[in-house]
């Protein structure tokens, strides 16, 4: 069953891609099918008893995958906002190209990203994790923009990057804990008593997972991949995907770091940056999608900051293990909702600039509630969801005593999420439009049915859940109790108490204050929202790829240029590799080294034979002999070749003698004329007669053209040698059997 | 009766291929029957024999006591076949397409043939002499083979080809004939053939050994001699694809496995310093066949590139000298082997259809060519190793044997190992993604490229599915290579 709830959207993939093939219309409704149908599947799964499942042998160390309450829960929210994202997606696309693929690759990322939240180890949520990251490259890329690609680019060099490190940590885990079982992981750290690389190894997966997640320094893809991204893609990057991260974080921070305050401060610091610095960013952007993508980081910061507070507090961590879950799971809903509205400004105005879609939600009632609710939701307004586990949070932030600083960067945090909030709602849902208003007013059919159900149901979820927080949060977080590892409540929050107001009405003051003097003085001028966007302070353009691109190449450059790529090194390296390798015969040729001394020997010889040859008693003899000796070379030489003639209408094939290799050519020449030089001198011989250097020059070249015609008849020499072959083989079963 | 299918296994190709133009002249239906049937049949009867797994030592011929002509066909040897017989009918239905604008099929159609009677040939030897001549044979009925195009590069490529796959071999020989001389027996032994050092220094034979290492690690593409494979690139690309990224390569890979597993052993190796040499040259191989690819823009010579940095990720896994690592390499011996023929069948596509070579000449042909660059991207994410495909799981069996041997050198290794996957991402990957999505939409004028004909497409859509399949379902795989190490 479980296993269904990966591989059945897979499978509907295909048969998505296919239908759409014969019309779009069938293509989404398939869509919607598809999803309705794992939304279905994942309730009947929840409501059901736990379970566990696996398929051995598969990608060698097999896949296995199980339920438990926080899993029941995530499957769910999945599935949830498949489904709602899919109902949008059919208008939203409307007027896309490359349909196909978006709804085939959405497909199959819901696939894997089930698998990633059901695995019970490690190894299979890596696996579907990888899945997961090259499907949804395709969400990142689909308008094919140069932006797009760029920020595609961006996301899949991090994925890639990310998956490898995470890819080192796990195989040292496996290494040394012998599993990657998440739930043995705790009892076989303890024993290991190698804590160096378990750190390592941890890190490594933090790095992989956190990449996902959004953290800090890895945060770099997030503002960039969710403003060109189709918004229901953006909105399930966002509400899901960066979940995925996190519960690989919380996979080893609950089990491998149970209750290990120096890991705990690690993820704290992390998670307390990324917060402040997504909330800071995302007040500065005058970008509706990359606000509330920044807004995600930002969010994903207070999670971190729950799973941190998990390990400082070791025993007692009750609150900071709700908190983290409840905010996972309320920051999926409220990205989602917050996210299909933005969707569906975009699909009206096909604009993001906040000064170009101001006022485009006046008069829309459906879409202005949804969104408040969204944004009150993530603003943590008492009431709704978001106010009870940034409540919790903070509560356990409180608990750990010593973190004040921690703790004021967490309400200042969520004062400035309620200053961007209200920026954007007053943005879209208050001011006017310099000159479109009256054209934005009337556009009353700005969504479908389907487009509204997708954006009011979500939205309808917070009020609910925040309104019975004591009852239906708190069953959720008992649920989560066994994979966060949580210990026992100590006392029931009283969610309501003047404590807890006063912390949230400390945010919402921040918030307002941050609002009326940051964002209404310093943002806006002429009542125009002004760009302060940090661009020149990318952390991608100044640190990552000039690390990758140019300083890493300028240092490994060199050294790869030593194997033979330069100037200095190069001759000496070929010539290494020349000389044992066949070209030996340069050795003998015309190098400076070598040549004189060859050279040398020669005119020896040439002395040597004029001893024999000169003299009346052994000069002809000696004469009558060259003569005999070369006919005879000729004969010999030619015969190969001969038998190439005759039989040559089977592979023959003319090459043409190489020409300018006189270096080669010239040695017999020259021994040859040395004779001739000495015979001159004695008289036998007339000058410029040349007599021995053009005989030696003639068999050495007839040498150098028969050599040449064999290898260019090569062909012919193998197919004798093969026919050899063939025979003996012949003989040999002849012979044996 | 075995004895007579071996024989006709290595002979029949052979034999086959030296009389196709006899038998079959210049008829090019009646060409393709001929192959298409030799082909078909030997590939048969060596799935046959690797079934029957017939384990019985076959002496052929013996000139002396020590040099006898064996054919031996054990575990790896039939995995080794496996892999060769199941891949050559697929690349001969693509040649087939690919070569036939080409006026001399005739005689390239032999060679091939003949080819793969010789690397059969390899596989099945029983003993370091047997497989020493096969493998100079395969030099031999290779190069014509590259040498085909008959253009100025190809000659130039066959020459190198040959220089460096002689010179390599006369290394090989010198440790070949250390071991006939002082080897318990000739044959092919699991563990090794030599109990003790034979003589009072162990340097002499650890000396040997290396210049065995290196003699048989030109055909394997080992740093320091590994550039005549980018060159040789200029062959046809059924060549390149078969015998460049498997069939020849890996008769390298193959020979060193022997030599080092088989014929020395590991019990005498571990932790000398030839064990330290030959892993570092793998190590730097890796890495600089990697890099290399990195830099190369042309398509062909990028792949061949990439070819370099893989084969030494298997001979890394050989040369652990762990059972685990043996095992591991294998796996990487065989997925690498589907993975990077699907790639070079991909390149030879768009090669054919277009005339493309280099890589900026391919933005935006995904649309144009989706069959052929869905299975490029099949092919890319598995070289980097992403789950499920294949290359995962011999990558993960390679990073955890690595691990598990526990020597600096080996820690070292693993790194390196991501090091190139991140390397391997780079390379493959931005290939991948200016075909699907060019930058700007591309400048290129992609008008009238088409998809390639069914002879192309056919082996790379089972390629591509053999690379998920293989991946998802390991296990026979695994199995098989552990099968091999001694393990399990």
């Amino acid at each position: 069953m479980l296993l269904l709830l990966i591989f059945c959207p897979m499978a509907l993939g295909f048969v998505c891609y296919l239908l759409g093939r014969r019309s779009a219309a069938l293509r989404s409704l398939c869509g919607v099918a598809a999803t309705g149908l794992e939304l279905a599947l994942s309730l009947v799964l929840a409501l059901g008893p736990m379970r566990a499942e696996s398929l051995p042998g598969i990608c060698s160390l097999g896949l296995s995958v199980e339920l438990d309450g926080f899993r029941k829960v995530y499957i769910v929210i999945v599935a949830l906002m498949w489904f709602m994202t899919m109902l949008l997606s059919d208008e939203y696309f409307a007027r896309y190209h490359h349909r196909g693929r978006y709804y085939f690759f959405n497909l199959m990322t819901l696939g894997a990203t089930m698998g990633v939240f059901l695995a019970a180890d490690l190894f299979t949520a890596f696996i579907f994790f990888e899945v997961m990251s090259f499907t949804s490259y395709t969400w990142v890329i689909q308008e094919e923009t140069p932006g797009a690609i760029r920020a595609a680019n961006t996301y899949l060099a991090v994925a890639v990057i990310g998956g490898l490190v995470a890819l080192m940590g796990l195989f040292l885990l496996q290494n040394r804990l012998g599993t990657t079982e998440v739930a043995r992981l705790y009892d076989l750290a303890l024993a290991c008593p190698d804590k160096t690389a378990l750190w390592i190894a941890g890190g490594c997966i933090l790095f992989g997972f956190g990449a996902k997640a959004g953290m800090f320094p890895l945060h770099i893809w997030l503002p960039k991949a969710h403003p060109v991204a189709p918004a229901p893609a953006s909105a399930l990057l966002s509400g899901v995907l960066t979940k995925s991260g996190v519960w690989g974080i919380l996979a080893i921070s609950c089990n491998i770091f149970r209750h290990d305050p120096a890991w705990g401060t690690l993820i704290l610091t992390l998670g307390t940056v990324t917060m402040v610095l997504g909330a800071v960013l995302a007040t500065f952007s005058i970008d509706l999608k990359r606000t509330l993508a920044c807004s995600s980081m930002s969010q994903i910061g207070f999670v971190l900051v729950g799973v941190g507070m998990m390990g400082i507090l070791g025993e007692e961590n009750a609150l900071a293990a709700r908190g983290a879950l409840l905010h996972m799971m309320n920051h999926s809903l409220f990205k989602l909702v917050l996210f299909e509205c933005a969707g569906v400004v975009y699909m009206n105005l096909h604009k993001l600039d906040l000064n170009e879609i101001r006022g485009f939600g006046r008069k829309k009632p459906l879409l202005k509630i949804a969104f408040l609710l969204g944004a009150m939701g993530i603003g943590g307004v008492p009431l709704l969801n978001g106010y009870v586990s940034k409540t919790l949070l903070h509560e356990a932030i409180v608990e750990g005593g010593s973190y004040r600083l921690a703790e004021w960067l967490f309400l200042f945090s969520g004062g400035l999420t309620v200053a961007y909030m209200t920026k954007l709602y007053v943005c879209i849902f208050a001011e006017k439009h310099p000159e479109k208003q009256a054209e934005f007013d009337e556009n009353r059919h700005y969504m479908n049915l389907r487009s509204a159900i997708a954006v009011c149901v979500p939205a309808l979820i917070l009020p609910i859940l925040g309104l019975t927080a004591s009852r239906s949060m708190d069953a959720i977080a008992s649920l989560g109790t066994d994979f966060f590892r949580a210990g026992p409540m100590e006392h029931a929050v009283h969610y309501l108490s003047l404590e807890n107001l006063k912390g949230a009405a400390v945010s919402l003051a921040i918030g307002a204050l941050v609002y009326l003097l940051v964002v209404r003085k310093l943002l806006m001028r002429d009542g125009r929202y002004v760009n302060l966007w940090p661009s020149k302070l990318d952390l991608e353009d100044l640190v990552y790829r000039p690390l990758l691109l140019s300083w890493l190449p300028g240092i490994l450059g060199p050294v790869c240029a030593l194997f033979g790529e330069n100037r200095i090194s190069g001759p000496v390296f070929r010539w290494i590799l020349d000389v044992p390798l066949g070209q030996g015969s340069r050795l003998f040729g015309e190098n400076r080294i070598t040549g004189p001394a060859y050279r040398l020997g020669v005119d020896a010889l040439g002395t040597a034979s004029d001893l024999t040859g000169n003299n009346r008693v052994s000069g002809p003899l000696a004469k009558k002999l060259m003569r005999a000796g070369s006919i005879l070379m000729h004969a010999l030489l030619d015969l190969p070749d001969a038998a190439v003639y005759v039989l040559h209408r089977t592979f023959y094939r003319e090459s043409r003698i190489p020409t300018g290799e006189r270096a080669l050519e010239s040695l017999p020449y020259r021994a040859g004329d040395r004779i001739d030089r000495w015979k001159v001198r004695h008289g036998t011989e007339n000058a410029g007669e040349h007599r021995y250097a053009r005989l030696n020059y003639r068999v050495w070249r007839t040498l150098r053209a028969t050599t040449h015609r064999i290898t260019g008849n090569l062909s012919f020499a193998l197919l004798m040698l093969c026919v050899a072959l063939t025979v003996v083989l012949i003989y040999v079963i002849g012979y044996h059997m | 009766m075995n004895q007579i299918l071996m024989l006709a296994a290595i002979g029949l190709p052979i034999l086959a291929g030296a009389c196709q133009s006899l038998i079959v002249g210049k008829g090019e239906r009646s060409g393709r029957i001929y192959t298409s049937a030799v082909m078909l049949l030997t590939s048969a009867i060596t799935w046959a024999l690797i079934l029957t797994a017939p384990e019985e030592r076959f002496a052929l011929l013996s000139f002396t006591d020590v040099l006898t002509l064996v054919l031996r066909f054990d575990r790896l040897g039939r995995f080794f076949a496996g892999i060769i017989a199941t891949l050559w009918p697929l690349t001969t239905l693509y040649a087939f397409e690919y070569m036939k604008e080409d006026p001399r099929k005739t005689p390239f159609f032999a060679f091939f043939t003949m080819a793969f009677g010789v690397t059969l040939g390899v596989a099945m030897a029983g003993n370091l002499f047997t497989m020493y001549c096969f493998y100079e044979l395969l030099t031999l009925s290779t190069a014509p083979l590259v040498l085909h195009p008959n253009t100025k590069e190809a000659v130039r490529a066959a020459r190198t080809y040959f220089a460096y796959s002689l010179g390599g071999a006369a290394f090989a020989f010198a440790a070949m004939i250390f071991l006939i001389s002082n080897g318990e027996t000739a044959d092919f032994v699991l563990g090794g053939v030599l109990h003790t050092y034979p003589y009072a220094r162990p340097q002499f034979t650890l000396i040997f050994y290396t210049l065995g290492f290196f003699g048989f690690g030109v055909k394997a593409a080992m740093l320091p001699s590994c550039r005549w494979l980018p060159i040789a690139s200029a062959a046809p690309t059924p060549v390149t694809a078969l015998l460049h990224a498997v069939a020849v390569v890996k008769s390298g890979v193959f020979a060193i496995i022997r030599l080092t597993w088989f014929a020395y052993g590991t019990r005498l190796l571990i932790g000398t310093w030839a064990q330290t040499v030959a892993l570092c040259a793998a190590i730097a191989t890796i890495f600089y066949g990697a890099s290399r690819a990195v830099k190369e823009t042309h398509w062909k010579r990028r792949l061949a590139w990439s070819t370099v940095a893989n084969l030494s990720y298997i001979i890394f896994g050989a040369v652990l000298m762990t059972p685990a690592g043996l095992s591991a390499g294998l796996l990487h011996m065989a997925f690498h082997a589907e993975i990077k023929i699907l790639a070079f069948f991909c390149c030879g596509a768009v090669l054919h259809q277009t005339g493309r070579e280099y890589i900026s000449e391919l933005d935006g042909l995904g649309r144009r060519m989706p069959v052929t660059f869905v299975c490029f991207t099949v092919s890319a994410l598995a070289l980097v190793g992403i789950p499920p495909l294949s290359g995962f799981v011999s990558k993960w069996s390679l990073l955890t044997a690595a691990a598990d041997s526990g020597t600096p050198l080996a820690y070292a290794g693993a790194g390196i190992l991501l090091a190139a996957a991140l390397l391997t991402a780079v390379y493959m990957l931005t290939t991948v993604a200016r075909a699907w999505f060019p930058v700007g939409g591309g400048t290129l004028d992609n008008s009238g490229v088409r998809e390639a004909s069914w002879r192309m497409t056919v082996p790379m859509v089972i390629l591509a599915a053999a690379i998920v399949l293989t991946g998802v379902f390991a296990s026979p795989v695994i199995r098989a290579a552990q099968a091999i190490a001694g393990l399990g």
